[in-house]
Order: structure tokens, then C-alpha cells, then sequence
């Protein structure tokens, strides 16, 4: 232990100044959810799936394919079950990790068209909800 | 009328809820005469959340992620058990490389779970400059792990039927790197704790448990095996690639503090072999088997080893998405016991230590247990259990 | 008159009172950043201990259950002020001691012991488990501790033939007694570690035991003037072993490179060790302190006898 504890002395400490010194995520960190709205089919099993029930999917116009997706980060555990619970490859999980807030409104992010965000935001009655099988693929 | 000398008999003092040698809360009572401890009692139930109750409105996909949050340190080994029981309900095998990723990551939490305990028995021992040392290597496995998984606590790599991460290249080799810096230390702190001085005047020869006592009281663990009981799951019932890639079994017959630790140092050696071999030989293949959203009826049983002892999992299924029991026994509960009964006739000081010394997860071990003798059966609504708690502690506190 | 004045501002502002609270802060900060240094941490930034203190006394002092008020308010202004006044007979700073008389060295001593048993009793004063346990182990470890610390630094005032501390300072000025005297200079350090209840003789506010020991009700104004004397305490004893066995204390320059060398070592020793049990410490000092300092005491009647 003296061997140690002497070398210690002109060791630089183990600390890291966080936030001068910042080290960068690692690739696989599961930050802030990300969707890419190009092949969503509006299941909703990363709804079903989310243990933390973070995630709502609103669907405007099915057959239109507009669909909003509101996203709760104060709920979400960043668990990246939905990644993999969604068929189609459509969420994935940002190096972002920085996501204090002091306002919970803020904590409400809406996913997709700006126009359909809108509608959902302003509490309109929307259209009906989908049924999926266990593929994710929605029920003709 | 009590004299001096019978009230200074029945002097007790209270360690926790709220007290700096737990880490978690639990209330320990402790009858001293002095310095002398003459009885212990124990009571839980301070970090209980109710997670068994509340897997029983969610599906089998968000239950995997409640039941992992029973515990952080355990965290995978929750999960790992949980998604066993669940394909040995429906039938399906995960494939090869996604068990031997399970194996990677347990032991890899492993090795953070006992370097962790290295930290915290030192510290309860006043060793903080030991806590410091080895907290700042765990810090290498959990860079590690996060690099591997995405996260430090709660590494999420299980799936129901496989795993969600791959080990490449890249991460092999970081991970090998990781573990050449953290042998070294490691043996540094196998030295350290089997000849430093003022150490082992607090670990040598202090709570000895005898292995018919251990095996009397139910312990289990690195707890149990440094009392000579040759039981791991991992050896006796091999889950996942245990089969193929097996760990051997690491015993002392001391039956010590001391011996405790030296138990679990040397287990961490034993994890950092076992992960050059999985590495080396890991087998190719995909990594999720197809799982169905409803699993079928039935009932099933899960032991895995998690780093304090044998994990013990009850599932049972009612054919629907939804779980219909899931009942956890965590190897805390078992070893408390041991505690009790072992702290008697030892000094105040050495206490902290005794309990420090089976690794207590108080978040792993809080369960609601009510015992019926009418025969009766009854189910409890989340209300009920809640006006059942206010209730409880409203009596006691009055 | 001036005299009077004089003796009050040595007492209140410099070398004792004021001064020496600042200085003790300082040697906190100074022992806490060396202890992180040795734990490969940072250590807090250097107006830690003013904040605590500053902030200790801004705090509502609540006197518990069953605790006579009057002692409880009372202990910690006497044992700060006994300690504040062990100093005006130091070599503080490098500068002669503000009084001086035969004998002020076991006057000295007992000021500081005194520190260490308004602890003690303001521990035993009330009701709390952890308040007695650790008002049983603080009492305990100064009846261990408080022989073979002042026979070891005693040994120096056996070859400068005084009690006075003036002149057993004068004496060691030119003579490193380190030298002559090295099993004397280790019992002295490692006995004021063991009154300055620092690691590893820290069981008497053992904080994976029993809270805080003795202090663990107090809170506010009461703990803050039992921390300041604390510090103060440091600052003192090391100012004594200093004085003695490191040559001298001639003036400030040699004062702060001598007491902050001390603290180095000592600093190195608390993060060397385990927390030793109380029984430990008792028969670690019982055995081997007193007889390593009674040894010490033979060699040096040989020698001066023999020279």
C-alpha cells in the first residue's frame, strides 16, 4: 500500500473536471431516442414494449402514413427496447446524454411532420388506431 | 427496579434505517453490553417497490426491464435469469452466441460487483484509501460494459431469445485491454488484503463461520464457499454457456472475514480467465431466436449464480402476454441470517464489518410474504397493499 | 495597562485566538487536500473548511431530549477556549510564546486534553446510543493515548534540563533531536494522531460505526466551535513536535515548512492504515507506546549520563 500511496503524491488525480473536461460518448451509448419516419408503418409496438410507457404513437391519416410520435424523456428508462421491438429499424438511441431540464413541459418531445405535431398538440380528435400482429406489420 | 448493571445489559443500539455503514436501508438492533454485542435482530422491507405486484399488469417484453431494475449492481444477472425462465416456458433455445454474449456480461458485472465490495468493506473498515484505489479501477469495467452496451448500471443486453449487442473487434480488444490493467491491480489487491497489517487485525479470525453452520443457516455465495460449502450455480448447474465455457470453483476453508475476501478476489481472476476464453472462442451465429408475444402455460424455475449467491427465479404462465407470478429469491436474504446469528459475542466495531462481509443488497431482498394458516387464498389489489403499509407503520410508530 | 491590552489581543486575535482559527482552517484544508492527493482525488477547494464553518454556525442549534442545556451549549466554548489558550504558551508562528513560566508545558497539555474531554462529555451528557458509545470510546482513548504522548515529548525536555516550553524550544533551536531521539519522535507523532482522533486512531467518531461518536447530536453553533477546535488543536501540536524534535521554530518561514512537512507525514500515515478497534488502540498504546517511550527514556539517562 506505501508503494501507493507515495506514487500517488505526484500522480494527477483521477478525477475528471466534468464540465471542462468532457470525454466523448462511446459509440453504443443509449442517449435520447432518435425515429426516422420513412418506413414506420404505425404499429405502435415500441409503445406496447416501452416498460416505462414513454412513447404514444398518434396516428393522423393511416393510410397517408402520418404519424406522430411523442416521446416522453423524463419517463424514459433508455432501456432501447423499442430499437429492437420495432420491425422496420426506425428508432435508434443518439450519443446525446446531457438532457437535464428544469421544466417538465420540455421534457415532452413530438416526433414528425411539423403540421401533424400541430394537430396533435392542439388536441384534436384523430384517427383510429391501428392493430398490428406480431410481425409489427399492421392488420389489413 | 432495574440496577445500572441490568440496564447497561439491554443497551441497544440501532444501525440503520438511516445510518452511514449501510448503503441501502435496512434496521439492524443490536443488544451490546459494553463494547460486546450479546444480540441482533433484523428488520427489512425499507426499499421495497412492489415490482412483483407490478410485473403481474405488464407484459413479458417491460417485465424483463422492471425485473432488472431490482437491483443495479445485479442488474444483468436479473435480467439473464429472467429471460432463461421465460424461453424455458416457451420452449425456445437462445442461440449459442447470444448466451455466451449473457456469460460475457455477467461475469464482466461480476468483476464490477466484487470490486465494488472491495471499496465498500474497506471503507466500513475506516481503509479509505483502499475504497478510493479500487473504485477508481472499477471504473475501467464500467467503461468497459458501457462501451459494450451502451450504459454503466442496467446494461440492458438481454432480450426475450437472444441479446441485443454484438461483440466486434473493436470492443474484444478493448475489453482484453481493460482486463490486463485491471489483473494487475487485482493481484495488487490480493496482496493487500493477505498482508496488510492493520487489515487483517479487522478481518482475521473475525466472524468465523463454521461449514455446518453455513450450511445450517442457508448461506450462499462467496459467503458460503469461504466457509468451505462447495456450492455455485454456475459449477452445479450450468445456464447459459456455462457448459461450454465453465468457471471453476473457488473455496477457503477459513471461514473468516478474511477468508471472504480472499474468495472473492480470487473469483475475479477466475472471471477475468473466463472472459479471454469466451472471447477466443466465441461461437458465431445470430443473435435473437424468435419469440412469441404470448407464451404458453406453464410454470418454470430459473437459478442463475449472481455476484452474492444463488439467484432464484418462479415463473409462472397463464398462456396470455401478461406474466401471471413471478417470484424472486435473492441470495441476500439468505445470508442475513448468518449476520444475526454471527455478530454475537463480537465487538460493536466488528459489526459493520460482519454485514459488509456477505455483501448486502437490501434493494434485491424487500418482498411482501404474508403467511396464511386458514387455508384461505386471497389476492391483494395495489390499494390494498398500500392502505395495508400506511396501516402497518402508522401502528408501529404510535 | 498595556500589558492587560497586550495579553487580551494574544489571546483574541494573535498568535492565539483569531490567528490561530485561520491557521487551523488552513491546516484542515491543507490535510484534506494531501489525504485526496494521496487517494489520487482532487480534495475540496481552499475555502472549504471557512464555508463549513461559516456555514455551521449560520445553522439552528437544536438541543436534543434529555441533554442538560446548559452543558450542552457550555462544553464546546470551554473546550475551544482551553485550546486557545494552550496556545499562548506555543512558539506560534515562529514567534516566542506569548507567556511563558516554568512547568507550561504540562499546563499545555492538559489545555488540549481538555479539548479532547469536553468531547468526551458532551457525548456522555445525553441520551443517543451513538452519543455515549463514542463518548465511552473518545474517554477511553485518552487515558490510551495521553501517557506516552507526553512522555515522548517530555524526552526533550529531559536533555534541555526545563519544563518551560520557551526553553526547551531555545534548547532543540540548533539540535536536530530527531536524530538523537527518533523512537521518541515516532510515538510523538503517531500520539498526536491519536489525539487528534485522525485515522487509523479514529474509532472514537468512527463513521461506519457509530455516526459520529461524541458530536453526533450536535449540530450548528456547538459543532462549529468543536471543529474550529479541532483544527486549532492541530495547529498546535504540531507547532509542539515541530519546536522539539525538527530543530525549531525560529521564525514563521521555518514554523510553516516545519509543521507543513509534519503534516505530510501524517497525512501519508492516516491513508496507510485501517481503523483500528478500540481495544486495539488500547493495547497497541499500552503495549508498545509506552514501552517504545520508556525505552527511549533508558537510552537517553545512558547517554547523558555516560556524556
Amino acid at each position: 500500500m506505501i508503494g501507493d500511496v507515495t506514487t500517488s503524491l505526484f500522480r494527477r488525480p483521477a478525477t475528471e473536471l466534468y464540465p471542462f473536461e468532457r470525454r466523448e460518448a462511446p459509440e453504443r451509448l443509449r442517449g435520447l431516442l432518435a425515429w426516422d419516419r420513412t418506413n414506420c408503418t404505425g404499429c405502435g409496438l415500441c409503445a406496447k414494449d416501452c416498460p416505462a410507457l414513454a412513447i404514444q404513437m398518434h396516428v393522423i391519416d393511416k393510410a397517408a402514413k402520418r404519424f406522430v410520435m411523442s416521446y416522453q424523456v423524463d419517463q424514459c428508462t433508455f432501456c432501447a427496447q423499442c430499437v429492437h421491438s420495432c420491425n422496420k429499424g426506425c428508432l435508434s438511441m443518439t450519443g446525446e446524454y446531457e438532457l437535464a431540464g428544469i421544466s417538465r413541459p420540455a421534457f415532452r418531445l413530438y416526433f414528425g411532420d411539423p403540421a401533424d405535431v400541430e394537430i396533435v398538440r392542439s388536441g384534436q380528435p384523430l384517427g383510429e388506431e391501428i392493430e398490428c400482429d406480431e410481425e409489427g406489420n399492421p392488420a389489413q | 427496579m432495574q440496577t445500572d448493571i441490568e440496564k447497561a445489559e439491554r443497551f441497544t443500539i440501532p444501525i440503520g434505517p438511516q445510518h452511514p455503514a449501510l448503503k441501502e436501508p435496512g434496521h439492524f438492533s443490536l443488544t451490546v453490553d459494553g463494547e460486546i454485542v450479546t444480540g441482533a435482530t433484523v428488520r427489512l422491507g425499507y426499499a421495497h417497490r412492489g415490482i412483483e405486484k407490478g410485473i403481474e399488469s405488464r407484459n413479458w417484453v417491460q417485465s424483463l426491464y422492471m425485473l432488472e431494475r431490482i437491483c443495479g449492481i445485479c442488474s444483468h444477472i436479473h435480467a439473464t435469469a429472467y429471460a432463461l425462465g421465460v424461453e424455458a416456458l416457451a420452449g425456445v433455445q437462445a442461440p449459442p452466441r447470444a448466451q455466451a454474449i449473457r456469460e460475457l456480461v455477467a461475469e464482466l458485472e461480476r468483476i464490477h460487483s466484487h470490486l465494488l465490495w472491495i471499496g465498500v468493506a474497506a471503507h466500513e473498515a475506516g481503509f479509505d484509501t483502499l475504497f478510493m484505489y479500487s473504485w477508481r479501477d472499477r471504473e475501467t469495467v464500467m467503461d468497459i460494459l458501457e462501451g459494450l452496451t451502451g450504459n454503466r448500471v442496467n446494461y440492458s443486453a438481454n432480450l426475450l431469445g437472444g441479446v441485443k449487442i454484438d461483440v466486434d473487434d473493436a470492443q474484444r480488444d478493448a475489453i482484453l485491454r481493460g482486463l490486463d490493467f485491471l489483473e494487475g491491480r487485482t493481484r495488487h489487491y490480493l496482496d493487500v488484503v493477505t498482508t496488510d497489517a492493520t487489515f487483517l487485525q479487522r478481518t482475521r479470525g473475525v466472524g468465523i463461520m463454521t461449514r455446518q453452520q453455513a450450511e445450517l443457516l442457508g448461506a450462499v455465495g462467496p459467503t458460503a464457499r469461504a466457509s468451505g460449502v462447495e456450492r455455485d450455480v454456475r459449477v452445479d448447474a450450468p445456464y447459459a454457456a456455462y457448459a461450454d465455457f465453465p468457471v471453476n470453483l473457488v473455496t477457503s476453508t477459513a471461514g473468516d472475514l478474511e477468508a471472504r475476501f480472499v474468495v472473492r478476489v480470487q473469483e475475479l481472476f477466475e472471471c477475468y480467465r473466463v472472459i479471454r476464453v469466451i472471447l477466443d472462442h466465441l461461437p458465431a451465429g445470430e443473435l435473437t431466436a424468435r419469440m412469441p408475444r404470448r407464451i404458453k402455460e406453464g410454470e418454470a424455475i430459473s437459478r442463475v449464480e449472481a455476484p452474492r449467491g444463488e439467484l432464484f427465479y418462479f415463473l409462472k404462465s397463464n398462456g396470455t402476454d401478461t406474466p401471471e407470478r413471478i417470484k424472486v429469491r435473492t441470495p441476500t436474504i439468505c445470508n442475513l441470517t448468518s449476520v444475526i446469528k454471527l455478530a454475537v459475542g463480537h465487538q460493536l466495531a466488528d459489526v459493520p464489518m460482519i454485514l459488509a462481509g456477505i455483501d448486502p443488497c437490501f434493494s434485491c431482498n424487500d418482498r411482501a410474504v404474508i403467511v396464511r394458516r386458514d387455508g384461505a387464498a386471497q389476492g391483494w389489489t395495489w390499494e390494498q397493499l398500500r392502505q395495508y403499509g400506511i396501516e402497518t407503520y402508522a401502528r408501529r410508530n404510535s | 495597562m498595556l500589558d492587560a491590552i497586550r495579553s487580551i489581543l494574544a489571546l483574541l486575535v494573535f498568535p492565539g485566538g483569531l490567528f490561530l482559527l485561520i491557521l487551523g482552517l488552513l491546516y484542515e484544508w491543507i490535510d484534506r487536500k494531501l489525504m485526496a492527493q494521496y487517494q489520487n482525488r482532487i480534495g475540496p477547494r481552499w475555502f472549504q473548511p471557512l464555508a463549513d464553518a461559516f456555514k455551521l454556525l449560520a445553522k439552528e442549534e437544536i438541543v436534543p431530549e434529555g441533554m442538560n442545556p446548559t452543558l450542552f451549549v457550555g462544553l464546546p466554548i470551554f473546550g475551544l477556549a482551553g485550546c486557545l489558550t494552550a496556545a499562548l504558551y506555543v512558539p506560534m508562528f515562529g514567534l516566542p510564546p506569548a507567556h511563558s513560566f516554568p512547568g507550561d508545558l504540562i499546563v499545555t497539555l492538559y489545555l488540549l486534553s481538555l479539548l479532547t474531554m469536553c468531547m468526551g462529555l458532551a457525548g456522555a451528557n445525553g441520551l443517543g446510543r451513538f452519543s455515549l458509545v463514542g463518548a465511552t470510546r473518545t474517554l477511553t482513548q485518552l487515558f490510551s493515548y495521553e501517557a506516552p504522548f507526553l512522555l515522548a515529548l517530555l524526552g526533550p525536555a529531559l536533555v534541555a534540563g526545563s519544563w518551560q516550553i520557551s526553553e526547551i524550544a531555545a534548547y532543540a533551536t540548533p539540535r536536530w533531536l530527531i536524530l538523537t531521539q527518533p523512537i521518541g519522535f515516532v510515538v510523538a507523532v503517531i500520539g498526536l494522531m491519536g489525539k487528534l482522533e485522525l485515522p487509523p486512531f479514529d474509532a472514537p467518531e468512527a463513521e461506519t460505526e457509530i455516526v459520529a461518536g461524541a458530536l453526533t447530536e450536535y449540530s450548528g453553533r456547538g459543532l462549529a466551535l468543536f471543529r474550529l477546535g479541532k483544527g486549532a488543536e492541530m495547529v498546535i501540536g504540531l507547532t509542539l513536535i515541530a519546536a522539539f524534535y525538527l530543530g525549531g521554530v525560529a521564525n514563521p518561514l521555518f514554523f510553516l515548512l516545519k509543521t507543513l512537512g509534519l503534516l505530510l507525514i501524517v497525512a501519508g500515515l492516516q491513508s496507510l492504515f485501517a481503523r483500528l478497534r478500540i481495544d486495539q488502540v488500547v493495547g497497541l498504546w499500552w503495549r508498545y507506546g509506552v514501552l517504545l517511550v520508556l525505552a527511549q527514556w533508558l537510552i537517553t539517562i545512558v547517554v547523558e549520563g555516560v556524556a
